[in-house]
């Protein structure tokens, strides 16, 4: 029997497909158990299987460092079920192939939410979101989005399905969930997460500073962040790129606009915004214009379209790289004779991200902003690939879990 | 392992270590052949010796002197146990296969602390309460202060997920880490820095964190650090039973508050300790932020400060009861009659506390930014009223407060007078936490006489600590009784879907639970044995892995 009728026996007619580009059969369970017997029959045929996300078409493949064979992509799209839904826990156990926004629609009726992460993150399916880690997945009220994760259920290479097991905290060895989580698909194909989700808060509050410099808006940031400020969205707009996104704001070259959301308890979300209000003076700021932080809130979070083009590159940065960050790629860009704006945002302990928008070459930038002590996206511990690699032959000896891919 | 092979292996260990810091001397390898596992205290007091010692005792000084020591593990096929502070209470630092005891303690220096990133440097063999303190001294916290504190190190913290006291607001240690510099089985030196978010691949510090000296030696760690707090707020408040003081709590972490700590006891518990200090006449004045012991230079511990109150402390209360002599004000008759009936006691309070309607006492306690930390104050006060809760001032939760490290410093006399204490910290979400109360409960109290009290909450679940005491003629019978507590209390965990612990780690106590705990997703965890330690020389036979060594 060939692969292709093998996994039709196993999910139905319907539900395998060849693809050309890249050449390869797409496979889509119908639930965790379908997924361990793809998997299963894919290694014994000798192939590699890869999952594919919200996307529906794999995007890059990497090379097989076993050489070629066939390729099975599976795909999260017919797993997009709320299996429980526990409102006295705020937990939620959902499929892989549901999409965070999916998933926030689901949730919004019963006034509960999956929590103030960029929406930008939650279009991606959830196993996507939690198998590729990549900055800005976080929200400076919630965190990163990983540390929602409570449990994970994935099949492994030899078809085993493992549950790890739901405690809001435990000390009981490493925590298994953090093994799959940022593995993409390397070390187990995950079928569905338990997440911490949240209650509607009962207040949200917006609010605009205008500061004298873009250092002086990232210092006031994190001195309301030592406030104990925990506002639910930060931005900072350097004067040109404000000037793109918010034709109507008078900044005097070299200032910048600080947006700001909070959200919590009424008094507390007041509280929070006061905090940054007070921070924004004490760095030599004032109040801007409130319809500008509605306008900017409206713009990530109801899907206004932002004017302007769209950002060349990001870079993340820990707390004290941000401001050398951003003037070494600002800088750059104008040495080679391009103009260059950014703005800042996607605050969580880490640090935060650092948007560019210019013409000039990103090679260029991004050297810049390395030099500077930034991350570029897809950065990747290189001295710890022995240990991966070992982890990976102990449970995948034929390397059938998307081989290329984190080697 | 026979005399030729010792006295190579001393000549080995002292030309990496000098022969200072090397030790086969009778009463270090005695000392270092346990921990603070309530049944090898048993076993102790009775006079039995160690059944494992270490073949020897090390302290290193450099990350490189235990790399060394590893590569030198590796050929002679050795194992090696990390010690700390030696305060664990589940055997996580016995050496069950002999080896070579790392001691960490001369590895305790706090390199640095980065105001900008909110990160400091710490090395693992720093003792928790000169931590806080240096931190203190710079105007940060960490925010972990179990109860321990004076005899536990950074690295047993790390490698336990430990918690303390405060973690409602601070969470539990592996939430607070920032990259661990780890010696693997490889004998290679590894460094899970970086900020996670920005790099690609699993979490390394999270398999690495809680791994109890299976996967690796944590040899120091750069921690994430708060503003030390600027305001702290206590109160006490008595709500009518444990359901009510449990959706209270619940209320007010899911309401997105975030008070240091909350602790509501049980019936008896809220007995004993009422009796012991928490409506005790006390002065107001705040302690100090840091505690109250001078600073040593050396890598000895501290100093346990001048004394908590000289009346008994719960435990030994409950003890009593454990033994039959009930307590002060309920001294008498009834529970002489139920010597050794402590399923009887349990109910017979039970029932005392429900007539008496004295319903159960919540502690709850907030610190940090003096503005936020009023308004989230404010907040969660009211927050619990709504909830039916009856403030009671703020004398309670200082109280508790002040005597917050004492219980541990308490146990000796237990033990030497013949009985035994130990205590059971597990958890679990909401939705099966009342199950997970009276099913432990019910297991426990087959065998001791046992109180609780739910702490460290959050949004999604609680703890609840299991405080039990029991009391036979000799050790064999204590040990029948120990034995019996913990495998009908972590059957009984299990079964709700709770988990075994939430912050005492595993070591040779829970080890024969880890399967139940983890299931099928025990691969993950020997994948991860296989990947950090191929030859299965650190720690062996702990945490319910295959051990391979010899």
């Amino acid at each position: 029997m060939t692969l292709a009728a093998d996994l039709v026996t196993a999910v139905g007619p319907e539900h395998v497909e060849e693809l050309t580009d890249p050449p390869g059969l797409r496979v889509s369970p119908g639930s965790a158990p379908e997924v361990a017997e793809v998997i299963r029959r894919a290694g014994a045929a000798g192939a590699a299987v890869h999952p594919v996300g919200a996307g529906g078409r794999p995007t890059k493949v990497e090379r097989d460092p076993r050489g070629e064979r066939p390729r099975v992509f599976i795909s999260t799209a017919r797993l997009d079920q709320v299996v429980q839904l526990d409102e006295q826990s705020l937990l939620v156990h959902a499929q892989a192939g549901l999409t965070g926004l999916e998933l926030e629609r689901i949730l919004a009726p019963r006034g509960l939410s999956i929590g103030d992460y960029p929406p930008v993150v939650l279009t991606s399916s959830l196993g996507g979101i939690i198998s590729v880690r990549t900055p800005g997945k976080s929200s400076a009220r919630h965190g990163f989005f990983e540390e929602a994760v409570v449990g994970v259920s994935a099949v492994l290479a030899d078809g085993r399905t493992v549950h790890t097991r739901v405690a809001p905290r435990r000390s009981t060895g490493p925590d298994l969930a953090r093994a799959l989580c940022g593995s993409e698909g390397t070390i187990g194909f995950i079928t569905s997460a338990v997440l911490r989700i949240h209650a509607k808060p009962e207040a949200r509050l917006v609010a605009a500073f205008v500061l004298p410099s873009v250092d002086a808006a990232i210092a006031a940031v994190y001195l309301a962040l030592r406030e104990e400020a925990a506002p639910s969205g930060l931005r900072i707009y350097d004067a040109v790129e404000t000037a793109v996104h918010f034709p109507g704001a008078k900044l005097e070259p070299g200032q910048a606009l600080l947006c700001a959301a909070t959200a919590g308890p009424t008094d507390l979300a007041a509280c929070d915004r006061d905090l940054i209000a007070s921070a924004v003076v004490a760095e030599g700021g004032r109040t801007g214009e409130h319809a500008l932080a509605e306008q900017w809130w409206k713009r990530v979070h109801a899907g206004v379209p932002t004017p302007g083009p769209q950002p060349s590159l990001q870079i993340m940065a820990t707390p004290s790289k941000l401001r050398p960050v951003y003037h070494a790629a600002i800088d750059r860009a104008q040495q080679l004779g391009h103009t260059a704006s950014a703005h800042i945002s996607r605050f969580d302990p880490d640090g935060g991200l650092v948007f560019v928008t210019s013409d000039a070459p990103i090679a260029e930038i991004e050297r810049a902003a390395e030099v500077a002590g930034g991350y570029l996206l897809g950065a990747r511990a290189h001295k710890l690939d022995g240990y991966l690699r070992a982890l990976r032959d102990a449970l995948d000896p034929d390397q059938i879990m998307n081989p290329g891919t984190l080697s | 392992m026979h005399a030729l092979d010792a006295d190579r292996l001393q000549r080995d260990l002292e030309a990496i270590f000098g022969p200072r810091r090397v030790s086969t001397r009778a009463v270090d390898l005695e000392t270092y052949a346990r921990d603070m596992w309530p049944r090898m205290l048993i076993e102790h007091r009775d006079g039995t010796p160690a059944p494992q010692r270490p073949y020897a005792v090390v302290w290193p000084e450099h990350v490189r002197e235990i790399v060394a020591l590893v590569k030198l593990a590796r050929e002679q096929r050795i194992p090696i146990v990390p010690y700390g502070g030696g305060s664990g209470v589940c055997g996580g630092a016995v050496p069950l296969r002999g080896g070579i005891t790392i001691d960490t303690k001369r590895m305790q220096q706090l390199r640095a602390v980065h105001a900008d990133e909110l990160i400091c440097d710490v090395e693992a063999g720093l003792n928790g309460e000169r931590f806080e303190r240096e931190l203190a001294r710079r105007g940060y916290t960490f925010g972990n202060f179990p109860s321990s504190i004076y005899c536990s190190t950074v690295g047993g913290w790390l490698a336990t997920r430990a918690a303390g006291q405060l973690s409602t607001k601070y969470g539990k240690v592996e939430d607070r880490v920032a990259g661990l510099t780890v010696v693997t089985g490889r004998g290679e030196i590894i460094e899970t820095d970086g900020p996670s978010r920005a790099l690609r691949g699993p979490s390394w510090t999270q398999l690495l964190c809680g791994s109890e000296g299976t996967l690796g030696i944590i040899t120091s760690a750069r921690l994430r650090v708060s503003p030390a707090p600027q305001l702290r707020v206590f109160r006490g408040f008595d709500i009518e039973d444990i359901a009510s003081g449990v959706a209270a709590i619940r209320r007010v972490v899911q309401k997105g508050l975030r008070p240091a700590v909350v602790r509501l006891y049980d019936e008896l518990d809220t007995l004993l300790n009422s009796f012991t200090h928490h409506d005790a006449a006390a002065d107001h004045d705040e302690p100090a932020l840091a505690a109250p012991v001078p600073l040593l230079a050396t890598g000895a511990l501290p100093a346990w400060p001048e004394g908590p109150a000289p009346e008994p402390s719960f435990v030994e209360k409950l003890v009593g009861l454990a033994k039959g002599k009930g307590v002060a004000g309920f001294r008498g008759g009834a529970f002489k009659a139920a010597l050794g009936q402590s399923e009887l006691v349990n109910k017979l309070f039970g029932a005392v506390e429900r007539v008496a309607r004295r319903g159960c006492r919540l502690v709850i306690g907030l610190e940090g930014a003096r503005i936020r930390t009023e308004v989230e104050a404010a907040l969660t006060f009211a927050e619990l009223e709504a909830a039916g809760a009856r403030d009671r001032g703020e004398d309670p939760g200082w109280s508790w407060y002040r005597h917050r490290y004492a219980v541990s410093y308490r146990m000796s006399p237990v033990f030497r007078s013949g009985a035994f204490v130990d205590t059971m910290e597990v958890a679990a979400s909401w939705d099966r936490l009342l199950d997970l109360y009276h099913s432990v409960r019910a297991a426990i109290g087959r065998h001791a006489v046992v109180m609780a009290h739910f702490s460290h909450a959050y949004p999604d679940g609680c703890s609840i600590y299991f405080t039990f005491a029991g009391h036979a003629p000799d050790a064999a019978q204590s040990e029948r009784i120990y034995d019996a507590v913990w495998r009908d209390g972590m059957e009984a965990t299990t079964r709700v879907g709770g988990t075994i612990s939430h912050h005492h780690g595993v070591g040779l106590l829970k080890a024969p639970y880890m399967a139940g705990e983890h299931r099928e997703a025990m691969a993950l965890f020997e994948a991860a044995k296989l990947a950090l330690d191929p030859d299965g020389i650190f720690n062996p036979g702990k945490m319910g892995l295959r051990g391979r060594v010899r």
